[in-house]
C-alpha cells in the first residue's frame, strides 16, 4: 500500500509545481497592481496558441510563406515557441494594462470586471482566428513519450514540465530578490507611493509588471499545452486553480503561492487516485478549510484588497 | 466617493420610476411581439430582473461582490422542482419552499462569508459557487445532473375560488410581473430604510460603521441571506419558465454574467441599474445573436469600453444626460428624482 | 411579421384575461382556424438549433454543415412540394437554458415548421420539451445519451444518433473475446457516463468479464495522471471508458503522452469526427464506435464526400464525418417525408416517420435502419473502429473493424420511453 502511494506523491508534486507556475503571473499582478486579472486564463491560452503557430505547420501561420521555417528541426522551433509565446502574451498584457489605467484608484472590483470582459473578448478572438477545434502541440521527441519506472510508465514530458516549472520558480525568486528591478517591484507591491518618492516611474513600472505577469501566464500556456491540449476555452482551466492557489497561499506572498500550489497538486493527485469522484471538489474544500482558520491564507498580509 | 447612490432617503412608497416600470412591464406582453420580440423573452428578462435586483442588494448597496450567486438561482430551481414532486404541488407552497430553502443555504454560506471583505469575499464566493455546482452535478439522484430535473409543471395560481393556469408564456409572465411588483416596492422601502442606510455605509467604510457600534457581520449575513432568498424565488420562476431545472446557471460563467449585467446597467449608482443591465443583455444577445456568431465578442467589447469610460453604467449615463438636459436645481429638492 | 399562424394548444383557450376588453385580442381565445390559402408559395422554414459556442461548438457546426447541405440539395432540385426551404439558424450554446429560449423563439417568432439539431443531451432535451408543448417536430441529430430516446423521449422528438448503450454493446462483446477478461471501468460522473457505464458493465459481465475496478471521474477533470497511474497499478486487460466532451480530449492527450494507448486495450464509447479531426491517426486510441466513416466501402460514399467538399471547400474539416452525416441523413429524411405526406402537418409526419425503414444503400451503411415506433430512436448500424495503422491519406484515421446490425445492439433504454399520445400532442402546422 505504502509503495503504491509513492508514485502518486511524486505525481502530486509534479502537478503542484505546474500549478505553482500557473499561479505565478497571477500572483505578481495581484501583488503589485492589486488587480485580479481574470484574463490570466486568456493570456495563458494565447501563449499556447502562439506556441502552436510556431511549432505546427497547420497552426495558424500562412504555411506557404513559412515553409522554409517549418523545415527547421523541432528543438529550435520549440525554443522559439518558449520565447515568442510569452512575448506575445506579454504584449497583449501590456495592452490590457493600458486599458486598466483609468480604473486605478477606484474600487478594485472594476479592474476585476474589466479583465473579465477582456477574457470574453480574447476568447472570442481566438475562436475567430483558430476556430473551435482541438489542437495538439507537437514537442521535440526528446521530451515526449513515456519512460518505465519499476512496473509503471510515466510521462517524460511531465517530468520535464515539472523541472521547468521549478526552474522558473527559482529564476523568478532570484529576479525578485537579488536584482534591483526585483527590489523596485517588491517595493511597488508594498507601497506604491514609496516607489514614486524614490523617483521611479510608477506608470512604467506597472506597465512592465503587468506585461511580465502576462508573459508568465503565456509561458505556463506553452508548458501546459501538451498536457491539456489546446482549445479556446482552455484558459478557464488555468484561471480557476490560479485563483484558488492565490487565496490559499495568501495574497502577496511568493512562497505562500508556491507552497499552496504544491499543496493543491498533492491534494488533487491523492484524491484523484483514491477518492476519484471528489478530486475536483477537494481543491475547494481545502481552500475552505484553510481560509476558515487562517483568513488571509497560509502567508497573506493585509492589503488594500480587503477594503 | 464619486460613485454612489443619491445620499438622501425617500419615504415615498411609489416614486415616478417605480410607477413607470410598473406600466412598462405591466403592458409588455401587449407590445413585445410588435417590436419583433417574443413572449418568452419577456418572461426570461423579468425573472433575471428579479434575480438581479436581489443581487444588487449585495453588490451595489453593500459593496459585496459575490461571484457565486448563480448557484443560488440553481438551488431555487431545484428546490421548487423537488417541492413540487416530493411534497405538495401547490404554487404558493413551492414558491415559499424555494425562498426558504435557498435562503437557508444562503444563511449557512453567509456564516463563512460575513466577516470577509472585498476580494477575499469574492474569492470565497467563487469557492462556494463551485462547491454547490459540483454537488449538483454529482448528486444525480436528486438533481439529475446534466440532464436536468425535468418536467417541472407550471403550477396554476390557486386563488381559492379560481385557478388561473400559467401554461402560456404571457400568463406566466403576469405571475412574474406580480412578483416583480411586490419585490420592487419592498426593496425600494428596504433600501431607503435605516437598514438600507447601514448597508450603504458598510459599502463606504466598513471599519467606521463597526466603530460606531453597528454589528457589521450581522448586517452582511442578513443581506446575503435575503439576496439568496430572492435568488431562490427567481430560480423557482425560472424552473417554471423552462419547465425544468438545469445545472448550467450554477456555473462560474453565469455567476460572472450576472455581475456583468448589474454593472453594465449601473447597479453601483442606481436602484434601477440591474433592470437596465438585464434588459440590455438579453435584448443584445437576442438581436445580435441572430445576426452574428460572435455576438459575445461585441458584447464583451462593449462591456470593456463601458468599464473603462463609464464605469457607472447605463444608469450613470442617464444621470449625466439628465444633468445636462436640466441643470441641477438646488440640492434640497434634487433627491426626489433618485433613479 | 405574421403572428401565431399555428393552432395552439387547447390550454391557451382558457385564458388568464379572456373577456377583459384590452387583453382579449392578445390572450385568446386562439380559435383561428387559419386557412393557408397561399401556402404553396410560402417557403418551408426549418429552425436549426446547432451549437456554435460552448463545449460542443465544433460538433455543432459540423452537423450544421450536414443539415444545410441536405437543404441546399433539395432547393437545387426545386424544393419540396414546390416550395423553397428556408433555414433559420440560432446558436444554442451547448446549454439547456439557451436551448429553451431558442426553441421558444423559433416557434413563436420565426414560425418554423420543424426544429433540427443537437449535440448535448441537456440542450436537446430542453428543446424537445418546448417542441412537445407546441407540437413542433424536433430532430435530435447527434446527442447520444440513452435517456434521449428513453425516459426523456417525446412524441415530437426523433433521435438520429446511436446511443451510448448501442456503442457499448457493440464494443464490449468484441473486446472481451479479443483482449481479455480483466476490465477496469472509468466513466464521467454524470447521467450519460453513469448510464453508459452501467450498460457496458452489464454486457461485459454477461460475457464473463471480471471488473477489477470502477472509477467515477468528475466532469471537468483536467488531470488524468493519478487515474492513469491507478489503472497501471491495477494492471487490467481492458479499460472501458465512458468519458465525453473536453474531458475525453484531455484524457486522450494524456494517455497518448504517457504512451499508454497500447496496453491495456482501451474501449472508448464513441469517437465523434470533429473531436479528432486534425490531430492525426494516432490520436484515435483504443477501440471505439461510430455510425459512419468516409472510407466505408459502400456505393454512394465517395460521391457524398465529393459533394461535401464542393459545398465546403474552405472548411478545416475537409471530409464529412459521423456528425455531419447524421445531420445530413436526418434532414434529408425529414424533407422526403414532407414530400411523401404532402403537407407539413405534424401528426401526419410523425405517423409517417414511426416505424419507417430506411434502406442500407440509401443511408450508406451496412444494414437497414428503422425508426423505432415506440421510442423514436433510429436503430442503425454501429461500426467498431480503431486508429488506422496504415492510413491511405492524411484523413484516413480509422480502421473499421466490424459492423453490428441494429437488432444485436438494441438499447434497453428504449423500454423506459413512454411517448405522449397523439391526442396529448398539440396539432402544429405553420402552413
Amino acid at each position: 500500500m505504502l509503495l503504491n502511494l509513492i508514485p502518486h506523491l511524486i505525481n502530486g508534486l509534479a502537478l503542484g509545481l505546474l500549478f505553482a507556475l500557473l499561479a505565478l503571473g497571477f500572483m505578481l499582478i495581484i501583488g503589485v497592481m492589486e488587480v485580479i486579472n481574470l484574463a490570466h486564463g486568456s493570456l495563458f491560452t494565447i501563449g499556447a496558441y502562439v506556441a502552436l503557430a510556431v511549432m505546427a505547420p497547420d497552426g495558424g501561420l500562412p504555411y506557404a510563406f513559412m515553409e522554409p521555417y517549418y523545415a527547421l528541426p523541432a528543438i529550435p522551433r520549440y525554443l522559439i515557441a518558449l520565447v515568442v509565446g510569452p512575448l506575445v502574451a506579454g504584449a497583449v498584457g501590456m495592452g490590457l494594462e493600458l486599458c486598466l489605467r483609468r480604473t486605478y484608484g477606484s474600487d478594485p472590483l472594476y479592474g476585476l470586471l474589466l479583465t473579465f470582459g477582456a477574457a470574453l473578448v480574447l476568447e472570442e478572438l481566438i475562436r475567430e482566428i483558430w476556430g473551435s477545434s482541438e489542437y495538439y502541440l507537437p514537442v521535440p521527441q526528446q521530451i515526449s513519450g513515456g519512460f518505465i519506472a519499476g512496473n509503471l510508465i510515466y510521462s517524460t514530458y511531465r517530468i520535464y514540465a515539472a523541472v521547468f516549472a521549478a526552474g522558473m520558480i527559482g529564476v523568478l525568486w532570484l529576479f525578485l530578490n537579488k536584482t534591483p528591478y526585483g527590489a523596485v517591484i517588491k517595493a511597488g507591491a508594498h507601497d506604491s507611493e514609496m516607489v514614486r518618492a524614490l523617483g521611479y516611474n510608477l506608470t512604467r513600472l506597472r506597465l512592465l509588471v503587468f506585461g511580465f505577469g502576462a508573459a508568465l501566464a503565456g509561458i505556463a500556456g506553452v508548458i501546459m499545452a501538451p498536457i491539456w491540449g489546446i482549445r479556446p476555452v482552455v484558459g478557464v482551466d488555468a484561471v480557476i486553480p490560479a485563483f484558488v492557489i492565490i487565496v490559499l497561499g495568501g495574497v502577496g506572498s511568493f512562497w505562500g503561492a508556491v507552497s499552496a500550489g504544491i499543496m493543491v497538486g498533492l491534494v488533487v493527485a491523492l484524491t484523484a487516485a483514491f477518492l476519484t469522484d471528489w478530486s475536483l471538489l477537494s481543491m475547494y474544500l481545502l481552500l475552505l478549510a484553510v481560509v476558515t482558520f487562517r483568513s488571509r491564507g497560509l502567508a497573506g498580509k493585509s492589503s488594500v484588497l480587503e477594503a | 466617493m464619486a460613485m454612489d447612490y443619491e445620499p438622501k432617503q425617500t419615504t415615498a412608497w411609489i416614486t415616478g420610476p417605480i410607477a413607470l416600470s410598473l406600466v412598462v412591464f405591466g403592458t409588455l406582453p401587449l407590445w413585445i411581439e410588435s417590436i419583433g420580440l417574443y413572449q418568452y423573452l419577456g418572461v426570461e428578462v423579468l425573472i433575471w430582473v428579479i434575480f438581479a435586483l436581489g443581487y444588487n442588494l449585495l453588490l451595489g448597496y453593500t459593496g459585496l461582490p459575490s461571484f457565486g450567486h448563480g448557484a443560488f438561482l440553481g438551488i431555487g430551481a431545484y428546490a421548487f422542482g423537488l417541492a413540487q414532486f416530493e411534497v405538495w404541488p401547490n404554487l404558493w407552497f413551492c414558491l415559499i419552499a424555494a425562498f426558504v430553502v435557498t435562503g437557508l443555504f444562503g444563511a449557512a454560506t453567509a456564516l463563512f462569508l460575513s466577516h470577509r471583505r472585498g476580494i477575499y469575499f469574492a474569492l470565497m464566493t467563487i469557492a462556494f459557487g463551485q462547491i454547490y455546482y459540483f454537488i449538483a452535478s454529482k448528486w444525480t439522484d436528486v438533481t439529475h445532473g446534466e440532464d436536468g430535473l425535468l418536467n417541472i409543471a407550471r403550477l396554476p395560481v390557486d386563488l381559492g375560488v379560481v385557478e388561473l393556469p400559467l401554461a402560456g408564456n404571457a400568463q406566466l409572465y403576469y405571475l412574474c410581473f406580480a412578483v416583480y411588483a411586490v419585490l420592487v416596492l419592498l426593496l425600494w422601502r428596504l433600501t431607503n430604510s435605516p437598514y438600507g442606510r447601514v448597508l450603504r455605509a458598510i459599502k463606504q467604510n466598513e471599519t467606521r460603521v463597526a466603530f460606531v457600534g453597528y454589528p457589521v457581520g450581522l448586517y452582511k449575513w442578513s443581506v446575503f441571506t435575503l439576496s439568496c432568498g430572492i435568488a431562490g424565488i427567481a430560480g423557482a420562476l425560472f424552473a417554471m419558465a423552462q419547465e425544468g431545472a438545469y445545472i448550467n446557471v450554477m456555473s462560474l460563467q453565469w455567476s460572472g454574467i450576472i455581475v456583468l449585467m448589474v454593472l453594465i446597467g449601473g447597479g453601483f449608482v442606481s436602484f434601477w441599474g440591474p433592470v437596465f443591465g438585464v434588459i440590455l443583455y438579453f435584448v443584445a444577445r437576442d438581436v445580435l445573436g441572430a445576426y452574428t456568431e460572435t455576438w459575445l465578442l461585441w458584447f464583451g467589447l462593449m462591456f470593456v469600453v463601458l468599464v473603462i469610460f463609464k464605469p457607472d453604467g447605463l444608469a450613470g449615463m442617464w444621470h449625466d444626460l439628465m444633468r445636462r438636459v436640466q441643470p441641477r436645481p438646488a440640492p434640497v429638492t434634487a433627491s426626489k428624482a433618485e433613479g | 411579421m405574421s403572428k401565431s399562424t399555428f393552432t395552439r394548444r387547447s390550454f391557451l383557450q382558457t385564458s388568464l384575461l379572456a373577456g377583459t376588453a384590452g387583453g382579449a385580442t392578445l390572450f385568446g381565445p386562439w380559435k383561428h382556424t387559419r386557412v393557408h390559402a397561399a401556402a404553396s408559395d410560402k417557403p418551408i422554414r426549418i429552425g436549426l438549433t446547432h451549437d456554435a459556442s460552448g463545449q460542443f461548438a465544433n460538433s455543432g457546426q459540423a452537423e450544421r454543415r450536414g443539415t444545410e447541405m441536405a437543404i441546399a440539395e433539395f432547393n437545387e432540385a426545386g424544393g419540396v412540394l414546390g416550395r423553397r426551404i428556408d433555414a433559420v439558424w440560432m446558436d444554442t450554446e451547448t446549454n439547456p437554458q439557451t436551448g429553451t429560449r431558442v426553441a421558444e423563439r423559433m416557434i413563436t417568432r420565426e414560425n418554423v415548421h420543424f426544429l433540427v439539431g443537437a449535440i448535448q443531451s441537456g440542450a436537446a432535451n430542453a428543446i424537445s420539451q418546448v417542441a412537445q408543448k407546441y407540437g413542433c417536430i424536433y430532430f435530435n441529430t447527434n446527442s447520444s445519451s440513452p435517456t434521449e430516446a428513453g425516459k426523456n423521449c417525446h412524441r415530437v422528438k426523433f433521435v438520429w444518433d446511436g446511443n451510448g448503450e448501442n456503442f457499448s454493446k457493440a464494443a464490449a462483446r468484441n473486446a472481451i473475446q479479443t483482449f481479455g477478461k480483466k476490465w477496469f471501468l472509468i466513466y464521467n460522473d454524470y447521467v450519460w457516463g453513469q448510464n453508459t457505464n452501467e450498460a457496458t458493465k452489464k454486457v461485459a459481465l454477461n460475457y464473463g468479464a471480471e471488473v477489477v475496478d470502477e472509477v467515477p471521474i468528475p466532469v471537468g477533470t483536467r488531470d488524468w495522471s493519478s487515474v492513469l497511474l491507478r489503472i497501471q497499478q491495477a494492471n487490467p486487460d481492458v479499460v472501458a471508458a465512458a468519458v465525453g466532451g473536453d474531458d475525453f480530449k484531455v484524457m486522450r492527450q494524456q494517455v497518448r503522452d504517457m504512451k499508454l494507448d497500447g496496453k491495456p486495450a482501451w474501449i472508448n464509447n464513441q469517437q465523434d469526427w470533429p473531436d479528432i479531426y486534425g490531430l492525426g491517426a494516432d490520436a484515435a486510441f483504443g477501440v471505439f464506435g461510430t455510425t459512419w466513416y468516409h472510407y466505408l466501402d459502400l456505393p454512394g460514399v465517395s460521391d457524398f464526400v465529393k459533394r461535401y467538399q464542393e459545398r465546403y471547400p474552405t472548411t478545416r474539416i475537409n471530409v464529412p464525418g459521423n456528425v455531419t452525416y447524421n445531420g445530413y441523413v436526418a434532414m434529408r429524411e425529414l424533407l422526403r417525408v414532407v414530400a411523401e405526406v404532402g403537407s407539413t402537418d405534424n401528426i401526419k409526419i410523425i405517423k409517417a416517420l414511426e416505424g419507417r425503414v430506411m434502406k442500407a444503400a440509401d443511408r450508406m451503411q451496412h444494414h437497414d435502419a428503422v425508426i423505432d415506433a415506440d421510442s423514436h430512436h433510429v436503430q442503425q448500424t454501429i461500426y467498431l473502429a480503431q486508429g488506422n495503422p496504415k492510413p491511405k491519406d492524411d484523413t484516413d484515421y480509422f480502421q473499421i473493424l466490424s459492423s453490428s446490425d441494429p437488432d444485436s445492439i438494441r438499447a434497453d433504454a428504449g423500454k423506459e420511453c413512454k411517448l405522449e399520445t397523439y391526442a396529448d400532442t398539440p396539432n402544429y402546422d405553420q402552413g
